[in-house]
């Protein structure tokens, strides 16, 4: 091949180099300045470091806290509800209506995001149809408490990022194909086994990008926790948006928006290398059965 | 392979259904809402078809709903684009720089849209003005600039899983049989990734469709896009038409993925043929 | 291998059943091209379409100033979302000519980053910022003086609302409605009676604690502890600084559930929250529409309060200074006022405004008109060295109300 490897990606590339890198570099830059008076949003003549020793308050840190817990677990759920339904999608459906119901998974979201809030609003009001019904029924003696708690912050969450987890698991599991699965069954393996043996393994680099796809811009977002979960829905893009909009500080705006960045890149080493340490030993314990059984040399595999 | 159905099967069935009842469940309450006449929008007051003469009546409105389509159509199909040929780069000719493109990628995502926003307005501004690039000026393009980034990303990323690790062996056969390398991209391996694509592409147009903070600080005169609106209209009471036009929207967009799906199908493929291709199995 | 393809006939061998699905594959992707191309062509179009817009200023004089002349064909509004009633903006197109085009900003910083990038070529006429960023504008040389010979509708407009500490000779702005902050409360959860801010507090703490909802602005919420406590509220004095953040968010914090702006348009109709800081306008909407209004008690924010104001002026190297100087004169005449005081619920500014209310029907007027007494004590809004300071303590509040 003459052609450079990353020939492709040149486009993309030059894309996000003029239209992201660039501007970006550029108020990454304002992070060294500072607010030059009541009226100005940044000035560069004067460089230093102040605006990161402000933006590493004890505020950032309680805030990035609960950013955190709301990303983690926001991610889980999206993917403890989204696997079974990427799987049931691409496997269990007939191929005919696979298309089809990747649409409809999308479909709803092509409603504006504050209208769905909304209907959320509507559906969990304390004094609306449902919370009546469920008291009515009997299942609730008082009425229905969820908005502008932890729950409803992790329920606004999960319902606006599932596409972005759906979508990728369900191309994983399409890759797996039919063929794969027929082959670990006339070997033997039980349907469990074969799922989390064959399918899974074979489907992580989507599984991989879901998660990444998920948490990531999550850990960044402010809007879409405090839509249900009103004050509990506190994250640290609050505090990077206040410093560019009310306070009109964008010096030490981008200086939380860096260090913003540098603590998800922190936090997703952390996960991979913990994901990498637990999942280590699985591995090994199989080739080991392998070679005892076959008695095999390590060699000739 | 026998067709039974286990217990599994059910269950995985029923687990569908309600996912897709959660994913709906916001929505359907918003169009039964759009027929509320009442002044706002959550309090229903009377029943009728009034709200939904906002989208003729109102031409801050129809153009806002226009602008929107039209950059989501458009930024979906470049950020597709630029995705896969990415994708693909990424997949099949891996090697250092895939590290360091994939941190680039990460980092689009990671970056909280207000940083984009500020960072990009006096960047087309001096593009379009400084630079005389009268492009940069339109505000149609410069939505689409913005939408675009972390649609990118995201279609980049999609592709990628899709085609790592699916063995090259057919694209090397293609490449065995005499094919160019651009006729092995276009019949073997974009036809190989073409969920992902498509997948891909649904999402970018979706998050173009909600785009909210880029648009606000790079929209130019006359091209407000619907997010913009509605959040903007929020300090007046949002009115049912809000709902009213949403419902229209949704409809409309359907329609357009209709049309495209009835129009392949009228060129002579039934539609298992066409999801086939489109799941390429 | 450079065969060009299209001059060959393609030789497939293949079971004849095939053939039609072969046949039609090919047709598929030639219409695919086809399609691309046009969306191709499409795109380029959208591309190379216009970027300007907007029509020449044939009245202005050298320097840019209105004179009275002919009123060019366009009018661009940059304001408020759902902000004026669509019969006036028809109105004014019937009889005075320029087509008027809206767009919608969130928040006055985003208005204001935009104008300060765009550097005099925004394309936008009529900008309508709050009152207490306009010196902003006027340092950055964001606005156009107004000609006021072009605007004798003035007259019809409450002097109490004209030389506002802003702009006091109203150079640059005009009032296009005001509003003030007080508080609603649910009087089946709260019995007894509340008149006054601390008032407020003392509910938030105890009978409300989880039920409250404050507005999601930094003025708004110093502002709740210095009105509370006689303090003027545009302060820089550190001290004061630090009590207000001492209270707020040592003490208020844990029991508010949210930071709302909005209350009237979701949590009043549905009664999400026992006690709501809000805009007099806002509180209106939301008590009419509230399927129970009688259940809800408004107060006006006492002792002391703010008033706020949303202004009409013109932007800075505006392309069609004649028609926007046309339109606010037209939109300040008494004609008019009604149509907007109406659509918008709040009031305009302008002179005998309650007695045409009345006479129209609208509702809750107690909301809109207030007495001069109670004028008094609404003070205006700065934005001052302590800007800073208050978006920190916004910020430590919500943290401390998120834990």
């Amino acid at each position: 091949m003459r052609a450079p490897r990353f020939l492709l990606a040149i486009p993309a590339w030059a894309w996000l180099a003029a239209f992201f890198v660039l501007p970006v570099a550029t108020v990454v830059y304002f992070s060294f300045g500072y607010k030059p008076g009541i009226f100005g949003t940044h000035a560069t003549d004067v460089l230093s470091l102040d605006r990161y020793r402000e933006a590493l308050s004890p505020t950032f840190f309680t805030t990035f806290t609960n950013t955190l817990r709301v990303g983690v677990l926001g991610t889980l759920l999206c993917l403890v509800i989204g696997i079974p339904m990427a799987y049931w999608m691409a496997v269990k459906v007939s191929p005919g209506k696979r298309a089809f119901l990747l649409a409809l998974v999308i479909v709803p979201f092509w409603t504006n995001f504050l209208v769905r809030t909304i209907g959320w609003q509507v559906i969990l009001a304390p004094e609306g149809w449902l919370s009546g019904m469920l008291q009515a029924l009997g299942l609730r003696e008082n009425p229905l408490a969820i908005l502008y708690t932890r729950s409803a912050v992790l329920l606004g969450v999960v319902y606006n990022y599932l596409p972005l987890m759906i979508l990728p698991l369900f191309v994983a599991f399409d890759r797996v194909g039919p063929a794969m699965r027929e082959a670990s069954k006339d070997l033997g393996a039980n349907r469990w086994r074969t799922f989390t043996r064959v399918t899974l393994p074979m489907a992580r680099p989507g599984i991989i990008a879901g998660i990444l796809l998920v948490f990531i811009p999550l850990m960044g977002d402010y809007i879409t926790a405090t839509v249900l979960g009103g004050a509990r829905g506190n994250m640290v893009g609050q505090l990077v948006a206040s410093q560019f909009q009310a306070a009109q500080n964008w010096a030490l705006g981008s200086a939380m928006a860096v260090l913003l960045i540098i603590v998800i890149a922190v936090t997703v080493l952390v996960g991979a290398a913990i994901a990498y340490v637990v999942t280590w030993p699985l591995s090994r314990a199989r080739r080991l059965r392998l070679a005892d059984l076959e008695g095999l040399p390590e060699k000739v595999r | 392979m026998g067709e039974r159905r286990t217990v599994t099967d059910y269950l995985l069935y029923a687990w569908g259904a309600l996912v897709f009842a959660f994913l709906f469940l916001p929505i359907l309450v918003i169009m039964v809402y759009s027929f509320n006449e009442g002044r706002l929008l959550v309090s229903f007051t009377e029943f009728g078809f009034g709200s939904f003469r906002a989208i003729v009546d109102r031409p801050a409105v129809r153009s806002a709903v226009m602008v929107s389509i039209q950059t989501g159509a458009i930024a979906a199909v470049f950020a597709t684009l630029l995705g896969t040929l990415a994708g693909v780069a990424m997949a099949r000719r891996p090697g250092k720089w895939v590290l360091w493109f994939v941190g680039l990628l990460l980092l689009v995502s990671v970056t909280p849209e207000i940083v984009d926003a500020v960072a990009l307005l006096p960047w087309l501004v001096f593009l379009g003005q400084d630079l005389g690039l009268s492009m940069f000026d339109n505000g149609v393009v410069r939505l689409v600039v913005g939408h675009s980034l972390f649609s990118t990303a995201v279609v980049s990323y999609i592709v990628r899983a899709r085609l790592v690790g699916l063995d090259a062996q057919l694209e090397e056969a293609s490449a065995d049989l005499y094919a160019s390398p651009l006729t092995t991209f276009r019949r073997v391996t974009l036809p190989l990734a073409m969920p992902a694509v498509l997948a891909g592409g649904l999402l970018a147009f979706t998050l173009s469709l909600d785009n909210t903070i880029i648009s606000a600080f790079v929209q130019v005169s006359g091209t407000t896009p619907w997010p913009v609106y509605v959040l903007s209209a929020l300090r007046s009471g949002l009115r049912p038409e809000i709902a009213a036009v949403s419902t229209l929207m949704l409809l409309l967009t359907l329609v357009s993925l209709m049309l495209v799906w009835l129009v392949l199908r009228r060129a002579g493929d039934s539609s298992t043929q066409i999801a086939r291709t489109m799941t390429g199995t | 291998m450079s065969h060009p393809r299209r001059s060959r006939p393609v030789r497939v061998l293949a079971h004849a059943s095939v053939a039609p699905r072969i046949m039609a594959e090919f047709n598929r992707r030639q219409f695919l091209s086809v399609a691309a191309a046009l969306g191709g062509v499409g795109l380029l179009s959208a591309c190379g379409g216009d970027g300007d817009g907007n029509g020449a200023t044939p009245g202005a004089d050298a320097t840019g100033r209105a004179t009275g002349g002919e009123l060019e064909s366009q009018l661009s509004i940059y304001t408020w979302g759902d902000y004026d009633s669509p019969d006036v903006l028809e109105r004014f197109t019937e009889e005075l000519g320029p087509e008027i085009r809206l767009d919608s900003f969130n928040s006055n910083e985003e208005m204001i980053a935009k104008l300060v990038a765009a550097r005099g070529t925004s394309g936008y006429d009529i900008v309508v910022p709050t009152g207490q960023f306009i010196p902003q504008m006027v340092e950055n040389d964001l606005l156009e003086p107004l000609n006021k010979d072009l605007i004798p509708n003035l007259e019809h407009m409450d002097e109490a609302f004209l030389s506002m500490a802003w702009d006091p000779e109203n150079q640059w702005s005009i009032c296009k409605a005001w509003g003030t902050t007080g508080f609603v409360y649910d009087n089946t959860v709260i019995t007894r009676e509340l008149k006054t801010w601390n008032d407020f507090l003392d509910a938030a703490q105890n009978e409300a604690s989880g039920r409250t909802s404050v507005l999601d602005d930094p003025a708004e919420l110093t502002g709740l502890y210095f009105w509370a406590n006689g303090i003027d509220w545009t302060t820089e004095d550190e001290g004061d600084l630090q009590a207000a953040e001492d209270f707020l968010v040592g003490e208020l914090a844990p029991h508010i559930a949210a930071f709302d702006s909005y209350p009237g348009g979701s949590a009043i109709p549905q009664g999400t929250h026992a006690l709501m800081q809000v805009w007099n306008g806002d509180a209106r909407i939301g008590i009419m529409e509230s399927p129970d209004p009688d259940r809800w008690t408004w107060v006006l924010g006492a002792p002391v309060t703010q008033l706020w104001m949303d202004n009409w002026c013109i932007a800075k190297g505006a392309p069609n200074i004649e028609a926007a100087h046309a339109f606010i004169n037209f939109v300040l005449a008494p004609e008019q006022v009604i149509d907007q005081v109406d659509y918008i619920g709040y009031h305009t500014g302008a002179k005998d405004v309650e007695s045409m209310a009345e006479e129209a029907g609208l509702e809750m007027l107690d909301l809109v008109f207030f007495t001069p007494e109670q004028i008094e004590t609404m003070k205006e809004g700065e934005v001052n060295s302590a800007q800073q300071r208050i978006v920190d303590i916004w910020n430590k509040m919500k943290a401390a109300a998120g834990a």
